[in-house]
């Protein structure tokens, strides 16, 4: 029986296990999730930290990682140097950041009166700087039990490429490491045999023992949440990952969770045993803020302060100044430039003329590298192309014709609720399925020897012969590929040899109804199908419809290439559209859908055929679905459409080509090389986002730098088509925007690093070497040419056409998008209708007229907009 | 009058958060032993920060959700004591009332 004094004490355990497990998740706040690379989802690795001013976050970021958040000093005036930023857009930036300089009296220094503008624009020029990232201290017993813990956490995770598995790994990572960790032998040469045996006598119980440990080493409550961010920080590729699995993860996902309580636990655990307090210690930031040298640097070009008062204000100038708010003008500067040239580029628009039906219309993705493909598409016949997110509104879980899971095929921000299973068409698919599986067996057979402990050596014996030259010749020579057969074929393949129908997929649908399904979530009912249907038209603003409407979705091919997904469609959860494509289109083909549309005052034109296809952005190929099914009368014409979008994708694949290193003729079979790192640039230049009619965009060279998102204001009376463009395209665009801008700023914190040293491991990410933290974010082939940078890091720039107390009223209703607007992680532009000039958002919310910095440049250049490699 | 005799009385939690911080309330739900819950995405409503937008088209994360458990009495101290910590520093409203069920099994 037990006392009330024991019930109190039981009680007071398990609320402070509680409050443990609470201060693990504030602790992590700061944390971007990591998505394994199976589905790699760009993510701005600040994500927790968004609901603060970017300039806060950034700040945080340096202190607590530690890492750069901007680019050098040196590396701006590079961009000032090549004029892609101006003195007008430096002392815009300036006039900005430091509106109060303008009231200052000039100071005299060497018997001259100087203004106080000039002196910050010369220390910005030519101050002395300190390094983008911090330096700190470390601590060798921190970093050894850094090895040794992301040691177990690549052996936790990874199922197939570990000699034996990790006990008891159902109980979660701490208990299964706590019961290997007694014997490891790496551990004990740290902190000694006795301080290892100690282990034995902590709980398995993760939190728990999260909570002794730090009773232990006298880490008081409210240093807690400090303490424990410290320690998950000292891993943050794990730590991320881990976060992913606590906050994102689907439930039924298979294979090992990492928590964060387990990883944090394991970590206090090894505090606790190692000799002194290595980890908890926060690091010292050893870099000097040089304010002095600074204060010299500028007395020596303009003169000595004539007295002590001028001294003083020479040194509160330069505090002014301290180094984040150096950092923020120059990024202010470098955004301004961009902003003012595309603005300046986009004020001439030519609507483009609709006085006859377009003979198609093609709704791509609005991912960055749609833009090349609709522009040279337009130019070739009378074609209309769209924007909209490339999941097309049809948030599912997707099952492959003989796949055992279903793949979520919509943004990561929606949880979808239905599925949708594509089955043969007529016919028995078996002898099909069997050739994949014997293929897929021969493949897994191949990568577990390639993947075992002593197999490679057996299977370099035994497969050398057949695997090396094959490796050789796909170096050498690629396979090409195949743009030269741009014409569809309109009968669907049926093998009539048993081998040729194992090779051959049979023809196949997507499962749209429900009624048709057995299981309660597959499919949609008639309803949700008119829904989406609705939503994709509306959203968009499409009406007048032609009698060929493709809905193209984007992949990648590319082989050798575990960071393959980021090349993907981020809309559709990092896979590849063509699915969604497939799905959209027949809904909106289906013939009660269409019925269920007139009721809600959508009347499709009866000739009106949707086309599922899809862009490999590597090779600039568009492949149609299911043109089997397309009616006879509309096959002429799309012989022709297919015709011409090969054409569009050879003239973009030569756009590409100048940006690419490498011969251009053989940028479209980079995919193919397997010792290509650099397959394509993918999202890289990134920096806008327009929300609006084509004819704010039409005819203009973008590069490739924006996303493009089809909206008619005058079509959503009510706001709630750009409603959901703000609160989802517009927001994953900013995470991927996040994502190339730190991965730019400091690949080796936020970025991936160098791909030729990437093990992957587990299937769920990459290590830079044999052993160490978990890389996330891009790697540094995706975003860097050698030394030069292939991307600008500028936080998105959103681009509105609608008017703005709708735009507004959006910002101020939806917090998480208030948050990102004004906290500067966004910049709004927008005008209410193209008749209108362009206006600023401010972060207090005030709208501002658009005046460029400087005139001249805008003017003389407006086409500059392209990225150039430096 | 309502006859309660054949009840047993527990405690009912009901949370109100951002999308972000439903998985760490769950968890905090789960590990207090709580035997289950009910979420509750997409709600609106006006309050100390203002209106508060409900279910958006595309995006599950970004509107408040309600969480709702029902725990033994027992249970429920040590968990509003980690929900609290939680909730300290961010947004969100945490309600506490006594209530009855009929299967107490269910909860324990």
């Amino acid at each position: 029986m037990t006392t009330s004094t024991e019930h109190v004490d039981v009680m007071s355990e398990r609320a402070a296990r509680s409050e443990v497990i609470a201060d693990v998740a504030r602790a992590a706040s700061i944390i971007g999730a990591y998505w394994p690379l199976t589905s790699f989802v760009a993510v701005n690795p600040l994500d927790g930290l968004t609901e603060r001013s970017f300039v806060d976050a950034a700040e945080l970021a340096r202190r607590w990682y530690p890492a750069a958040s901007h680019l050098s000093i040196d590396a701006y005036r590079a961009e000032h140097a090549a004029d892609a930023i101006t003195d007008a857009d430096l002392d815009a930036a300036i006039a900005d950041h430091l509106p109060e300089i303008d009231q200052q009296q000039p100071l005299d220094l060497g018997g001259v009166q100087v203004p106080v503008h000039r002196l910050v624009r010369h220390d910005l020029l030519h101050g002395p700087s300190r390094p983008a990232r911090p330096s700190t201290d470390h601590n060798p017993t921190a970093d050894q039990l850094d090895d040794i813990i992301t040691t177990w956490c690549a052996a936790y995770v990874d199922e197939a490429h570990v000699p034996w598995s990790m006990p008891e790994r159902d109980a979660g990572f701490f208990a299964s490491w706590k019961a290997t960790a007694v014997t490891d032998r790496r551990l004990a040469k740290v902190v000694g045999r006795d301080q290892r045996a100690r282990l034995r006598d902590l709980p398995d119980d993760a939190a728990s023992a999260l909570f002794v440990a730090f009773k232990e080493l006298g880490v008081a409550d409210l240093e807690r949440e400090n303490a424990l961010r410290r320690l998950l920080l000292r891993t943050p590729g794990w730590a991320a990952f881990a976060k992913w699995c606590d906050d994102w993860a689907p439930a039924d996902r298979p294979g090992p969770r990492l928590r964060l309580v387990d990883l944090a636990a394991a970590r206090a655990v090894l505090e606790l045993l190692s000799p002194d307090r290595c980890s908890l210690v926060a690091p010292q930031h050893l870099d000097d803020e040089l304010f002095d040298e600074r204060i010299d640097a500028l007395a020596a070009a303009f003169g000595p302060p004539a007295s002590g008062a001028e001294r003083s204000r020479l040194v509160d100038v330069v505090t002014a100044l301290h180094p984040a708010r150096r950092s923020a003008v120059w990024l202010a500067a470098h955004e301004g430039n961009f902003r003012d040239r595309i603005l300046a580029k986009l004020q001439h628009t030519a609507a483009p003329d609709r006085s006859e039906r377009a003979a198609a219309q093609i709704i791509c993705c609005i991912d960055v590298r749609s833009e090349g493909l609709r522009r040279h598409l337009e130019g070739l016949g009378n074609y209309e192309t769209y924007g909209f997110a490339g999941f097309f509104g049809v948030p599912v879980r997707w099952r492959a014709l003989g796949a055992t899971h279903a793949q979520a095929r919509c943004p990561v921000l929606v949880s979808p609720r239905h599925e949708i299973a594509e089955v043969a068409r007529d016919g028995d698919p078996a002898d099909y399925l069997t050739g994949c599986s014997t293929t897929a067996g021969m493949h897994d057979a191949f990568h577990a020897a390639k993947g075992g402990l002593g197999s490679p050596f057996a299977l370099a014996e035994s497969a050398g012969w057949f695997t090396g030259p094959v490796a050789a010749a796909r170096t050498l020579a690629p396979p090409r590929s195949s743009k030269d057969n741009a014409t569809p074929s309109f009968t669907s393949s049926k093998g009539s040899s048993r081998w040729a129908r194992r090779r051959t997929p049979p023809p196949t649908m997507p499962v749209i109804d429900h009624d048709a399904g057995k299981d309660l979530h597959a499919g949609l009912s008639l309803d949700e199908r008119t829904l989406f249907g609705e939503a994709i038209l509306r959203t968009i603003g499409l009406s007048d419809l032609a009698p060929i409407v493709v809905l193209c979705g984007h992949g990648s091919v590319t082989v050798n290439n575990p960071h393959a997904s980021s090349l993907d469609c981020g809309a559709c959860g990092g896979a590849p559209g063509g699915a969604s494509a497939r799905i959209a289109a027949a809904i909106l083909n289906d013939v009660a859908v269409r019925r269920g549309l007139v009721e809600r005052g959508i009347e499709l034109p009866a000739d009106t055929w949707f086309v599922a296809a899809e862009h490999d952005t590597t090779s600039d190929e568009v492949s149609m679905f299911d043109v089997d099914l397309i009616p006879e009368g509309l096959r002429p014409g799309v012989v022709r459409l297919a015709a011409d979008l090969a054409v569009a994708g050879e003239r973009n694949a030569n756009d590409r080509s100048r940006h690419l290193p490498g011969a251009a003729d053989r940028v479209r079979d980079r995919g193919h090389d397997w010792a290509q790192v650099r397959p394509e640039w993918g999202l890289a230049g990134n920096a806008a986002f327009v929300i609006g009619p084509r004819s704010i965009t039409a005819g203009h060279d973008l590069s490739g730098r924006a996303f493009l998102h089809s909206y008619d204001a005058s079509t959503d009376v009510d706001g709630v088509a750009l409603e959901t463009i703000m609160t989802a395209p517009l927001v994953v665009g900013q995470w991927i925007s996040a994502q190339y801008y730190f991965s730019t700023v400091d690949n080796t914190v936020f970025g991936a690093g160098d791909k030729m040293l990437h093990n992957p491991v587990g299937g769920i990410g990459v290590v830079v070497g044999e052993s160490g933290d978990l890389a996330v974010g891009l790697p540094m082939q995706s975003v860097m040419l050698g030394e030069r940078r292939a991307h600008d890091p500028l936080r998105l720039l959103a681009l509105v056409q609608a008017p703005l107390d709708r735009i507004e009223s959006i910002i101020v209703r939806n917090p998480g998008l208030r948050g990102l607007v004004d906290g500067e992680w966004i910049h709004v532009v927008a005008r209410a209708t193209e008749h209108d000039a362009w206006t600023t958002r401010r972060p207090d919310g005030t709208w501002v007229p658009w005046q460029p910095a400087d005139t001249t440049a805008t003017t003389t250049a407006p086409d500059q907009i392209s990225l150039e490699i430096r | 009058m309502t006859n309660w005799t054949n009840l047993t009385p527990m405690a009912k939690i009901e949370v109100v958060v951002d999308g972000d911080d439903v998985p760490a309330i769950r968890d905090l739900f789960l590990d207090a032993g709580a035997t289950g819950y009910t979420a509750l995405s997409g709600v609106s409503g006006f309050g100390h920060h203002g209106h508060h937008q409900g279910r958006l088209l595309f995006n599950d994360r970004a509107s408040l959700s309600m969480l709702i458990t029902v725990v033994p009495v027992e249970k429920a101290e040590p968990l509003i004591s980690g929900i609290r910590r939680l909730l300290d520093d961010r947004h969100g409203v945490l309600f506490v009332s006594e209530t009855n069920v009929s299967r107490p099994d269910y909860f324990v």
